[in-house]
């Protein structure tokens, strides 16, 4: 017979069981102690910033004639790297709105990484648009607010609809991540001392895991999750328009948001990888992250480059269907004109090297998955480069033709803006933990209960 | 009024206790878990929760904002573009879309904050830090005379710990 509660000690858990749970220990350990490797890293990261910011008072103290930009080509590395980044971000929104909407139970390892990920991706992006415009103080001309000359925004311009696209997937994606860390950083709460406590304190905003709040928890995700699957559609749709709605060739085209959807799904899986591989290697979180995440990364990774390959072969196909010389001519000069490099490469990086996935013991082959991801990430870049440059410098009037040649300039600010975002993401891994500790003790605790695995 | 703070291993028989407090009348509980569950949920509170109001109302406010910001400023400042109206209604969905999106967001937040009590606070009395770690607790406060049978219902349903905490 049982003893009564008043005869109940307050003993705590049995000694032989730890008194944390191993999740809390093995996911909150890279946010504990100092490694000089770590610091490294993030020197490195901020020098790179620095130098760009150096550069970038440059650019805008002389003008943007610095930046490579002549005639006719008047969006360069700065736009290709804006929409680079914006498609990064979108492997987060996937892993974790759509796939949490499929209950695709294997993104509960892997989505706080992609949704970090995607946070500081369009944190990066929208520096780009500012950068691009070179009268930076300018910047308040984008947003509608009520001014002394009566003047309001064109509603009717794509460029405005990414104003309001990109913003709202910023904060839709922080408010995301924010959500999804709150019982995290309770945790981390319950376990840390003195500043760190104090901080943790108020961003875990009381959080007890009480069933009103679990309950209240669950179903803003879920909502959540249902506003970010149409808006992460939506977004690349509309940065696709922004040169869709042109009428240059090789960027008028009905596959495009379609085409730059997959596109970006594709290049952020890539970028998720090339992440989560030396994540998992330096903080030992092989237990957590294991192959079959990989592997079924790899499959999104083989679907959205098929996907792309197809839409490169509809772009050509349609070019010559069309009948329409300009635009026949204008894909001729991306495979064989002055770019013919970066499309091959594009093409080779983006379709050919990826079908190796099909192979199984390759997709859950890290050091090479790293080294395609990689590959992949270069492709997206030269994606975006054959789009934009390719199309602008070759127009409709041979007179007016021209080449753009990327300016040191541009290639400073680029490596900054890996650099920017290297910074968040290392940041990131010393505050917050880099895998969902809730999510992953859910499938756990859910596996000891009922039995068998997920 | 006596609290009993019972600590459980397992969602299903913490579910469970839950459920056979609430049927035997035991309302004034409050559970605490490690992660979401779906059956503790159902046992404490089948009820839909009030966050969905938050997140349809303001999405409407979104997309009432949106077309009327547009229509309203397109008309403030005329000017025609590629020959269309000047309130032309087909682009605005564009951005109408996005603030329903961003509004039903920023609604669903606040809705988790207001349901959900969350705001920097004093943790719980009874709260313990094995909640947040992989085992459950479920707090009952009851009359004296019910303390032996809350106690006894609790351990038939495996408590690993039953604790008096007040009287």
């Amino acid at each position: 017979m049982a003893p009564p509660a008043t005869a109940v000690a307050d003993s705590l858990a049995s000694p032989e069981r730890p008194r944390d749970s191993r999740a809390n220990i093995d996911i909150m350990a890279p946010t504990h102690g100092v490694q000089w490797p770590y610091f490294l890293a993030l020197g490195a990261a901020v020098l790179g910033v620095l130098q760009a910011l150096a550069v970038l008072l440059y650019q805008t103290y002389v003008g943007l004639g610095v930046a490579g930009y002549q005639q006719p080509v008047f969006w360069g590395v700065y736009i290709v790297t804006f929409v680079f980044w914006i498609g990064i971000g979108h492997a987060g929104t996937l892993i974790s709105a759509i796939l949490f909407l499929f209950r695709a139970k294997w993104r509960n390892a892997v989505n706080r990484g992609a949704e970090a990920l995607t946070v500081f991706a369009v944190i990066t992006a929208a520096l780009f648009p500012i950068l691009h415009l070179g009268r930076i103080w300018k910047l308040y001309f984008l947003i509608p607010y009520p001014n002394q000359r009566s003047l309001w925004v064109n509603f009717k311009s794509p460029l405005l609809w990414d104003v309001f696209a990109i913003s709202t997937y910023a904060s839709i994606s922080i408010m995301f991540f924010y959500v999804g860390l709150i019982p995290d950083i309770a945790i981390a709460r319950d376990r840390a001392t003195g500043v760190k406590k104090a901080i943790y304190t108020v961003l875990a905003l009381g959080w007890q895991g009480t069933g009103p709040q679990w309950k209240a928890h669950s179903r803003s995700v879920l909502h959540l999750s249902g506003l970010a699957t149409p808006l992460v559609l939506s977004v690349h749709s509309i940065v696709s328009w922004d040169f869709a709605m042109s009428i240059v060739p090789g960027w008028h085209a009905t596959i495009f948001a379609p085409y730059f959807v997959a596109g970006a799904v594709f290049g952020g899986f890539a970028m998720v990888i090339n992440i989560l591989i030396p994540v998992r290697r330096i903080f030992r979180l092989e237990r957590y992250l294991t192959d079959y995440h990989f592997e079924n990364m790899s499959r999104f990774i083989l679907l959205t480059s098929t996907i792309c390959g197809y839409a490169y072969a509809a772009e050509y196909f349609i070019a010559w269907y069309s009948g329409v010389e300009y635009e026949q001519t204008s894909f001729w000069l991306r495979a064989f004109g002055p770019y013919w490099v970066s499309t091959w490469c594009m093409i080779t990086f983006n379709v050919i090297f990826p079908q190796l996935l099909w192979i199984k013991k390759l997709r859950t082959n890290l050091p090479f998955l790293f080294v395609l991801c990689l590959f992949i990430n270069l492709g997206m870049w030269f994606e975006r480069y054959v789009i934009i440059i390719t199309s602008l410098s070759r127009e409709y009037i041979s007179g007016s033709w021209g080449l753009y040649v990327i300016s040191p300039v541009e290639l400073s600010v680029l490596a900054g803006s890996f650099c920017w975002f290297s910074m968040w993401f290392l940041l990131f891994l010393k505050v917050f933990p880099v895998i969902a500790i809730t999510e992953v003790k859910e499938l756990e605790i859910h596996a000891r209960d009922h039995g068998g695995a997920h | 009024m006596p609290t009993l703070v019972s600590v459980f291993d397992f969602p299903s028989n913490t579910a469970s206790a839950v459920r056979k407090l609430k049927d035997r009348g035991f309302d004034d509980l409050k559970t605490y878990s490690p992660a979401p569950f779906t059956e503790l949920e159902l046992a404490e509170d089948p009820k839909p929760s009030k966050v969905r109001r938050f997140t349809l109302i303001g999405g409407l406010s979104g997309v009432t904002l949106g077309f009327l910001m547009q229509i309203w400023m397109s008309l403030e400042w005329p000017i025609k573009i590629a020959g269309k109206n000047f309130a032309s209604i087909p682009p605005f969905w564009i951005v109408g879309f996005e603030l329903t999106i961003l509004l039903g967001g920023f609604f669903t937040f606040f809705g988790l904050l207001i349901v959900g009590g969350l705001y920097p606070k004093r943790l719980d009395k009874h709260y313990d830090l094995r909640f947040s770690a992989e085992e459950f607790g479920v707090v009952v406060t009851c009359d004296e005379r019910d303390v032996a049978e809350v106690e006894a219902l609790l351990r038939a349903e495996s408590a690993k710990e039953v604790t008096l905490a007040d009287s």
